[in-house]
Formats: C-alpha cells, structure tokens, sequence
C-alpha cells in the first residue's frame, strides 16, 4: 500500500482528537452521524472525480452537473414519482459522456473541455428553469430519505453503496483497469489494442454519473432542486481525492482514499463550526492540507536531480 | 574503414560463450532460408507502397518481403520514409497505393488495433508497458482490449503460459513484480514476450537497443533468435551499422522515399555499398584534421560523481577534443555530465581556466563557458513549440539583451550564419523546431552551444545519436573547428568511430574509473580491450 | 514585405473571428454599434483583460493558475479594511500587492518543489478565499466614501475611461514583456522545455517565480479596478475570474500545453467574451444563452485552432510553418 493513501486517515485521526478533546459534544454518535450524512455529496464527487484523475485528466464540471441533475431529478420526480428520482444520475451521465467526447475524441485538453462544459451546463440548468428558478420537490417520501429507516438513514446507505461501488469498479471491472492503465502510460494504450478514446469515454462518464447522483441527494436533502447549486465543489472535489492519495499523474487511484479526504474536509468543517470559529477557516485549512499533501507526495519521490525524468505535459 | 569495422566483430567477445551453450547462434552460420527465397511467397509482402502527406510524398514506390523466421533490416537515413513505412506496416497509416498481402492474403489495415489482431506486433523504442501493473497484468494486456465494458475479472493469463512465454526471451522474474521495478531491458523482453504471447507472425523492432547496456543487447537478440526459431519474420530498425551486421539475414534500404536495395542477402552488400545506397554518394567518414592543443582550460580534480567513485583528475587543454568511451553504466557518461555542470558530486572539484564550477549548477557553469550538448535531444535539449532561431539564442540571451530587452536584429544576425554553416534543412529560422528532421533538431543544439557567450569547453554527450550520416558530418566538422578556434571539448559517446574520428586522445572508462589513456589512433583493438577487459562491447 | 509578412505572423486566427463576430452584432443586434455601447463593452472587457494577460504569462509558462478569483476577492477585503488607515493609494498599493505575493508564493512553490501548478492553485484558492470570507466575517465591507478610491474604476483620462486606459497599457506591456524581453523568452522557454530551460543555463526557478509573480500583480490591479468600481470589499468579489482568464485565453488561441501565446490572443478572445455577453444583454435574452454561447466557442476556438486533424484548419490553410 502507497504510504501517500495513509495521508487523509492519519490527518482525520489527528483532526478528529483534537476536535473530540477540544469541543465537547464534537465526539457525540449523533455529531459523527450528521456528519456522516453531511459528507456524502463531496464524497461522491470525490469517488467520480478518482476515475478523471486516473486517467491524468480530471473534471471541473462536475458542480455544475451536480446542479443541473438535482433539478432534473427533482422535475422528475414531480412529475413520474419516486422513480424519476433516476433522472439524476442518467442526466449526470449524459454530460460526463459530453466531457468523454470532447476529451477521447475531439482531444481537447480537460481543464478546457469540462470548463465549457461547466460553462454550458450553468447555461442549460438556468434555461430550463427560467433563470434560475428553484424547483421545488413535491415528493411526500422525500423526507424518510434522510430521517427513516434504520440506525443509519437510505440516503447513508445509498451513498455508501455507490462508493463501494465505485471502488469495485475502479479496482475489479475491465474498465477501471483500462482506466488505471491509460493513466499509467498513455502512449502505450493504443500500442496494446486498447481504444483510448473509449477508455477516456468511459472514466469521464463515471465521474459524470456520480456528479449526478451527488446533485440527486443533494436536491433531496434541500428539498429543492438549486441550478446554480454547487459551485466551488467541483474544486473541494478533486481537493478531496488528491488529499485521499490519488495523485494528479494518473496510474494509480483510490476510491476509498477520496471518500477518507472527503472525510476530512467534513472533519474540518464541522469541527471547526462547532468549537466557534469562522468556518471560512476550514476553507483555508483545506488548502494548506492540498498543498501539504503535494509536499508530502513531493518527499516521498526526492529531490529530482537527474535531468531525464520524463515529463508531465497536463494539466 | 572496412579494416576496423571487421576488428570490431572479431573481438566481440559474447560469441564463443554463446557457441559453447546450448542456445541457438546469435547470428547464423549458414543460410537455409536465403535458398529458397525466392520461391517462397514471404509471410508480409508490401508491393508498390506510396503515401503522400500533403504535397510532400514520403514513399514513393517502396517494396517489402520479410519472411517466415528471417531478421529483416531496415536502413536509411532520417527522413528516407522508415517511420513512414513502419505506420503503414502497423496499421498506423494506410498506404495510398499499392498492396499488403500476409501469407498471401490480402491486407488491410484500419489502426494499430488492426495490425495486432493480424498478429502484425510492434516493439518501439519508447515502451509499451504499463508501469504500476505487474508483469503478469502487462503480459495480459492485449487481451484487456477485446473484453467488453463490463466484463468483470481482467482475463490474465495463466501463470503457466505466461512462465512460458517468459522463458522464452530467457527473463527469469516473478510474475507478480510491478513492471517499474525492472530494467530497461528487462522490459523489452517483457515486451517481446507479451508478441509472443499474441502468436505473432511478424514482431517489429524499431530501434531497440538505443537504452539498452550491452548485456541486455545480447540477451535481446538472443531473445530475437529464439524467436526465428519459431517462424516469426522480424522487421528490425536500427542506426547501427554493427547491430545489423550481428543480427540481420537480410536488408532493405530507403532513400527518399524509394527501396534502393531490396531484400538481399547481408552479406552480399559491403559495408561501403550500404552507405553509398543510404546517401546516394560515398562519404568521408575519415578521420578529422585537429589541430595542435594548447595550455590547461578544463579539468577535474578528485572528482568524485557518485559517493562510490574512485577519485579521478581529468585535464582539456584549449583546442582540444577529449574522448570519453566506457560501456553503458562505466559512468564515462556520469564524468562529462559532471564536466558540464550538469551534475553535482560527491567530492572533488571541477575548474575552468582557473576558475572553480559550482556543481550541479548550469547557469554558473554557462556563466564560464560550457557549453552542453545533451544526450536526448527531445526531453533535454529541445524546444519543440518554439521557432529554430529562439532554440538556437536560447544560451546567448544576455548577450542579445540591452536592459532587459531583446534585439531582434542582433539576434537575427548572430542565428542565421550558424544555421548557414550546419546547413539547416529547410533553411527558415522562423519555422517551429518540431517541424524539422532529428538530424536538422540536433543541427539547433550544437548550433546553440556554439554560441554560448565566451565559449571555452563543450560537453558533447551522444552528439551524433540518431543522426544521419549528412548532418553527422556537418555536425562532426563544426565540433573540429570549434576545437580548432580554441575550445576544449569533451566528447562522450558510445559510437566508438566517432570518437576515434574526432578525439585526440581518448580515455576510457570502467565502474567510475579512468582506466586507460590512448592517444589517437590506438585503433579499436586497444580501446575495446581497454573497455571490457574481455567482457562486453560499447553499445 | 517583411514587415508585412511579419504582421500577418503576429495577427492570431482568433482576430478574423473577432472582427467576423463585430460586424454580425453590427448589423444584427440593435444598439450594439453605438459609441456609448463600445465604450461600456470596453469598460467591462477592460478588467477580464487585464486579469487574462496574467493567465496568459502563467499558461506560456506552462502552468496555470486557479486562485485569481479568491485573491482578488482577498486583495479586495485588505484593500477595504486597510482604507480608513492607509488612503485610498495606500489601499490600492495593499490589494495590488496581496494578489502578487500569492502568485509568488504559488511561483516558488511550483518551481522549488515541481508541485504540479494546479495541485498549489488550488490550495491557494482555498486558502485565500477563506482568509477573505473570515476577515469579513462573510459579508461585503462598505467602503467609506473616497472620490480618489474611486477614480479607478470612474475616472477618465483626456476623455477614455481609466480602466480602458490601464486595459490598452497592460496589454501592450505584456505584449512587449512576452515578444520583446529577455525574460519573456525565458518564460517561453521554460515553458516549452523545462528541462532544456535548465541545461541551457537559463534561470528557470527565479523566471517562473517572477512569471507569477508578474501575473499577480496584473490581477491585482484587475482587482483594484473591481474593488473601486463596487467601492466595497467583496469576499466574493469575482468568483470565476480563474475560469473567465482561462476561457479567454483558450479562445484567444493560446495552447495550455506552453511555450506559446501573445497579448494579442488575449485581446481577441477577451473581444470575443464581451460582445457575446454584451449582445445578450442587448438582445434581452436571458443569461442562459450567454453562457452556452461562450461554452461553444471555446470549444470551436479549441478545435479550430490546434494543430493537426480535425482542427487546426488555420494553421494547415493560413500560415504553413508559422509560428503562433
């Protein structure tokens, strides 16, 4: 195991009792439960952006697609009931499949092709709902999605099955192995068979399908569908993943590793609200830890003095 | 020429070992397939292949047999049509006319992907392997392109097969190592390995051995031999003469684009012959004119590059050309780099006309006048999006620069008479670097170290590497008379006729270490007994 | 014949376009070709150019940079807070510097420890938008009244508006910095080679520091005009000014991959940014169009302008072997 993957679980630990001993109430069942429920959303955001990442590229639509597909699911769900619910992850599909597109086949470089692809999907997400309407959920069951059920409400155990499905696929299906090797070497896929644009197809319509089932529970716990929702975590996302251990140079990835950075950043934030201070401060703190965790990744490679280290053309 | 050349071969060592084991002879003795060749019909046959880019017409009517259990050599200079025709025998391009039969059938391919499936298995120079997986998963890899998407278990191979597949390139490694731990040339093998696992009826290796050490050329061709053994044809691409000479049964030879020698026997062409049919004219491949030296201008005391280095002096005077030879690893490379600046060591010191050099530093030491010639022209030398004229003032900026700004004309006239002088092809400045042959990309480099300011020594590392045989002499003749006007040059290169036709004196290294000092014309003989002590040969 | 030819070398494919965008608008979109009109599309456009010729010295390096947005809004808070004490050149002098120190620091991060440009970007947008959002406790601060603060964004020099006069001087000095300085070069080399950069004894560390360092300071006088035009200190002054950077550079023609890029290209794809927002407004149309608008002609501009099939149909057809 890449000591890199031990980054986010020690800093949580740490994290985690400093809080409990600081802040009293912090190491409660029911604080760790809420925040539980309330990491879900970066968590899985975080799972599909591991597929873009693997590959060396990564998606900064996906807050956009998030939007765009909780107010799909909730039009949806209005109007067919509790199974247009799906209409989320398929319209977070569809646009990871554009980004797909645009990256495997067209070649565009991916900051560009998923930044119009954010662009394009604030545009539609504004359209369909006459400039930014909110669109409210008028499903009677909504609510037992996040209160019901068992010890742990649906909505935790929907979630938690996505990412440990998202882990089998990356680590058990035909795909997520073509993924791992177009990120380990990309010029070597076509050479051995392999169909680079489908590969980049697939990895950007994972994440893409996660972005919308994020943005499909996170309709669900507002109980509205927000179009201009969702802004600014499509960075926390790929914050996430890249403090969970899976590194911007593709070949390597770890699905659990990004929902552990997710963790972290939750950690941080109710932490931080609970013991009184601003909570901006754990935005601050997340980003020391990205780039405490570049340094630390930068350690673990050593100082490169030799000059025939290949080199990275992306991002 | 001719004399030295057969020096080379006669005291390469490997062959009486090779000949005591059970293995097949790296090279064959007799030649029963060249008999029957004509009346064989050839396992891929290209007829007639062209192909134009644009206006330019890369091949014009090329011809290609390679048989069943035959090494095939492809030769010709940088821009002849070999990577050309290398994309159509893949699948990588289509031809614009002519046809492709594969044991007698026709052929057509769409992609690479294609070339596979007709067992048409490509080794290139730059790997494809997939580092972070394991040998077994690489091994397994083509069949990871024809499961579907949601097939669930990767199909590896079984372990059996894959041993199998292994020994027959004579790797002996777990199965279960990741592919970044190996060698260089343990990955090649893994490689071929991975087309024999695909049953391919023709395995095509384009430039090898450029990474490899000696040893593991040997085991390559070794692994190359085994191969002919099973009926596989082998298309084989390479820059060295000597290589060809080892390994080949046959030879095509391109030139502009047309086969001008087509499919003959190896031994029936002379080695001037083959030149002559590569250039189109016979070249001086003789020996420099140098002048006499002059007083100390470069030297190494104690130097020590790596902590388990011996301590070595090394003295350049002004106006002289210093050979480096040492096998690959010898750490003749390790010294020059030191030399240059490039790389920082461990103790000892390296002086310039007095003046001490701070390790690991090449500002400082283009400051001084030392100027590089790196050895991978692409990843460390080259600056590909950029025009010709900015890769070649990239060292003489301050020189160019009044107040920080910089004087287009002054920097106008200082590129273009060097650009003259190596004789660029196409001679446009302002074109992208890219755009331009190795050969004309490697004209850039040496043209950029020739006009480091107060030039007083260069490095030259590999500088003909890749090269062709024009543009080597060009190349040659510019560092002869930068020599002459009065700079020290160190020249480390594995291509032992270059430096023997360039150098002064030659001082070959072994593990970190001078070992000999010859003068020129010592002849190969001594220099490879000087290498080796008996073992190997520089590759 | 030479000057000419170099003319038409130094002219981006993106400029036809623009022109081609102008005269549509001209004939189509009521109102738009108006003097009042330009003067408010140039007043707009000023700032996002200002910022862009920043993102374009970080892409020619072959970085790019994502916190432009959080230390403007940052550089906006200190510069607001800092006013009652310091005046209104002194608050300026503030913002301008905070946005310069962050591109430094990211510089010397990127180059000291190879940190990818995007991983230390990141962290720094973070950081500095939640240093802002605290110190402001997460609502704007309202400036206090100061006719000199506000002459950035509201004053007029011999009749121009001053943010159009800062625009032109930023852009023709990024022009002269990336065509005309030695160490525009080197940024263009480093960018295109890092490596190469290194052994042809060029200082490549101390020429990337600068490069972000230069790119800051260019995106805090974006900031400052932003701040003196809402003469407020704004945690979330302007959120996606990284991508808005990005988007005009990359219709401007200018390869993330590095080593490339003119003042020019940023000028033509900022011109392009603004008359489709401009044209939208207009028009009446909601904001949605604009933004799929701009959405395609990134990705035509991306497509039309690269090198090799299916793009690249200007550089195969226009300008064989030019350099862009």
């Amino acid at each position: 195991m890449s000591p890199r993957l031990l980054v986010a679980p020690l800093a949580i630990l740490v994290a985690a009792a400093a809080f409990g001993a600081a802040v009293p109430g912090f190491a409660a069942g029911g604080n760790l439960l809420n925040m539980a429920s309330q990491m879900w959303v970066l968590a899985l955001l975080a799972a599909g952006q591991t597929f873009a990442l693997a590959t060396r590229g990564f998606d900064i639509s996906v807050g956009a697609v998030a939007a765009l597909a909780g107010v799909a699911a909730a039009w949806a769900a209005n109007t067919l009931g509790a199974v247009g619910l799906a209409l989320g992850p398929v319209v977070g599909f569809a646009c990871g499949m554009l980004n797909g597109l645009l990256i495997g086949t067209l070649g565009i470089t991916p900051v560009i092709a998923t930044l119009a692809t954010l662009i394009g999907v604030r545009g539609i997400a504004l359209l369909v709902t006459d400039d930014g309407q909110a669109v409210p959920l008028e499903l009677d069951a909504a609510s037992w999605v996040f209160s019901g059920g068992t010890a742990l409400p649906p909505a935790d155990w929907v979630a938690l099955a996505a990412v440990v499905g998202a882990h089998l696929v990356l680590t058990r299906t035909m795909v997520g192995r073509r993924i791992l090797m177009l990120g380990s070497n990309p010029d070597a896929v076509p050479l051995v068979g392999l169909d680079e644009a489908r590969t980049l197809r697939h990895a950007y319509a994972l994440c893409g399908c996660f972005a919308g089932l994020a943005g499909t529970l996170m309709m669900l716990r507002a109980g509205t569908g927000l179009p201009i929702e969702g802004s600014g975590m499509e960075l926390q996302a790929i914050a996430a993943a890249v403090i969970g251990g899976t590194p911007l140079t593709g070949g390597m990835a770890s699905v659990p590793g990004s929902a552990a950075g997710a963790l972290l950043v939750q950690v941080l934030l109710t932490g931080l609200n609970t013991s009184g201070i601003s909570p901006f401060v754990a935005q601050s703190a997340i980003g020391v830890v990205i780039i405490a965790a570049g340094l630390v990744a930068h350690g673990m490679h050593g100082f490169h003095l030799s000059p025939r280290r290949p080199r990275r053309r992306q991002p | 020429m001719k004399r030295a050349y057969f020096d080379c071969r006669a005291s390469w060592p490997s062959y009486a070992r090779r000949d005591q084991a059970t293995e097949p002879p790296l090279t064959r003795q007799s030649d029963p397939a060249g008999r029957g060749a004509q009346a064989r019909p050839g396992v891929l046959v290209l007829d007639g292949i062209a192909k134009r880019y644009g206006t330019t017409v890369a091949l014009r009517r090329v011809n290609l047999r390679l048989d069943a259990g035959r090494v095939h050599a492809l030769l010709g200079e940088n821009g002849a049509g070999k990577s050309t025709l290398v994309r159509i025998v893949v699948g990588a391009a289509a031809p614009d006319e002519g046809e492709m039969r594969l044991g007698g059938a026709a052929l057509r391919l769409g992609s690479a992907r294609d070339g596979i499936a007709a067992g048409i298995v490509p080794v290139y120079q730059h790997l494809s392997l997939f580092p972070h997986l394991t040998v077994r998963e690489n091994l397994s890899a083509f069949a990871y392109g024809r499961t579907g998407p949601l097939a669930l278990r990767p199909p590896l191979v079984a372990a059996e097969t894959a041993r199998r597949w292994l020994d027959a390139v004579g790797l002996d490694r777990d199965l279960a190592t990741p592919v970044e731990r190996l060698s260089v040339g343990e990955r090649q093998l893994v490689e071929i390995a991975r087309a024999i696992g695909q049953d391919c009826r023709v395995l095509l290796l384009d430039e090898p051995t450029a990474a490899l050490s000696d040893r593991e050329r040997d085991r390559l061709f070794l692994a190359v031999r085994r191969l002919c053994e099973r009926g596989t044809a082998i298309l084989f691409i390479s820059h060295k003469l000597d290589e060809i000479d080892t390994v080949a049964d046959d030879l095509t030879v391109l030139r502009d684009g047309e086969s001008v020698i087509e499919g003959v026997g190896r031994e029936t062409v002379g080695r001037a012959d083959l030149v002559r049919a590569m250039l189109g004219t016979a070249v001086n491949t003789g020996a420099h004119a140098l002048g006499t030296p002059g007083p100390l201008m470069l030297c190494a005391r104690s130097l020590r590059v790596a902590p388990s280095d011996p301590p070595t002096n090394i003295a350049v005077r002004r106006g002289e050309v210093l050979g480096l030879a040492g096998l690959v690893g010898s750490g003749a490379l390790r010294i020059a780099e030191a030399l240059s600046g490039l790389r920082p060591v461990a103790s000892g010191s390296v002086e310039i006309d007095g003046a001490a050099l701070l390790p690991g530093d090449r500002r400082h030491a283009v400051r001084l006048g030392i100027g590089l010639i790196p050895a991978d022209r692409s990843t460390d030398g080259l600056f590909a999006v950029r025009s010709a004229s900015d890769n070649v003032s990239a060292s003489a900026l301050s020189l160019l620069s009044r107040a920080g700004l910089l004087r287009g004309r002054a920097e106008r006239n200082m590129v273009a008479p060097w650009l003259q002088r190596l004789g660029l092809n196409p001679p446009e400045p302002e074109r992208r670097a890219a755009s331009f042959s190795g050969g004309n990309q490697q004209k850039l480099l040496v043209a950029r170290n020739l006009l480091v300011p107060g030039l007083r020594a260069l490095v030259a590392l590999e500088p003909t590497r890749g090269v062709d045989i024009a543009a080597r002499r060009l190349i040659h003749e510019a560092l002869a008379e930068a020599a002459s006007a009065g700079v020290a040059i160190v020249l480390a290169s594995t291509d032992l006729d270059e430096v023997e036709a360039l150098s002064h004196r030659i001082l070959v290294v072994d593990a970190g270490r001078v070992v000999a000092d010859l003068p020129r014309g010592a002849g190969h003989p001594a220099l490879l007994a000087a290498m080796g002590g008996g073992g190997a040969r520089a590759a | 014949m030479r000057a000419l030819r170099r003319l038409a070398g130094a002219v981006p494919p993106s400029a036809p376009v623009a022109l081609a965008i102008f005269l549509l608008f001209a004939l189509v979109v009521p109102r738009f070709a108006t003097a009042g009109n330009l003067e408010n599309v140039l007043r707009i456009a000023s700032i996002l150019a200002i910022a862009s010729c920043g993102q374009a010295i970080v892409l020619v390096l072959g970085g790019v940079e994502f916190s432009f947005g959080a230390s403007a809004a940052l550089s906006s808070v200190l510069a607001v807070s800092a006013l009652p004490d310091v005046g209104p050149v002194g608050a300026l002098a503030i913002g301008v510097a905070t946005v310069a120190v962050i591109g430094t620091v990211n510089g010397w991060l990127v180059s000291r420890f190879d940190l990818p440009p995007f991983l230390v970007t990141l962290g720094a947008l973070m950081i500095a938008s939640g240093l802002a959002a605290s110190l402001a406790g997460g609502l704007p601060i309202d400036a206090p009244p100061s006719a000199a603060f506000a002459w950035l964004a509201r004053g007029r020099v011999a009749g121009i508006p001053v943010p159009i006069v800062a625009a032109v001087l930023v852009l023709f000095g990024t022009h002269v910095l990336l065509r005309h300085t030695r160490i525009g070069r080197i940024w263009c080399l480093v960018g295109a080679n890092p490596v190469a950069a290194r052994l042809s004894g060029l200082p490549t560390r101390s020429a990337v520091v600068a490069g972000y360092g230069t790119a800051g300071l260019l995106v805090g006088l974006a900031a400052a005009i932003l701040t003196s035009r809402v003469a407020s200190g704004q945690p979330g002054l302007a959120p996606n000014l990284a991508f808005e950077t990005i988007a005009a550079c990359a219709i401007g023609g200018i390869p993330l991959a590095g080593g490339q890029g003119r003042a020019a290209n940023v000028l033509f794809g900022v011109a392009v940014i603004a008359m489709l927002n401009n044209a939208v407004v207009l028009l009446n149309l909601p904001v949605a169009y604009q933004q799929i608008a701009i959405a395609v002609v990134i990705l035509a501009a991306v497509l039309l302008q690269r090198d090799g099939w299916p793009g690249g149909l200007w550089t195969r057809f226009g300008r064989k072997g030019a350099r862009s």
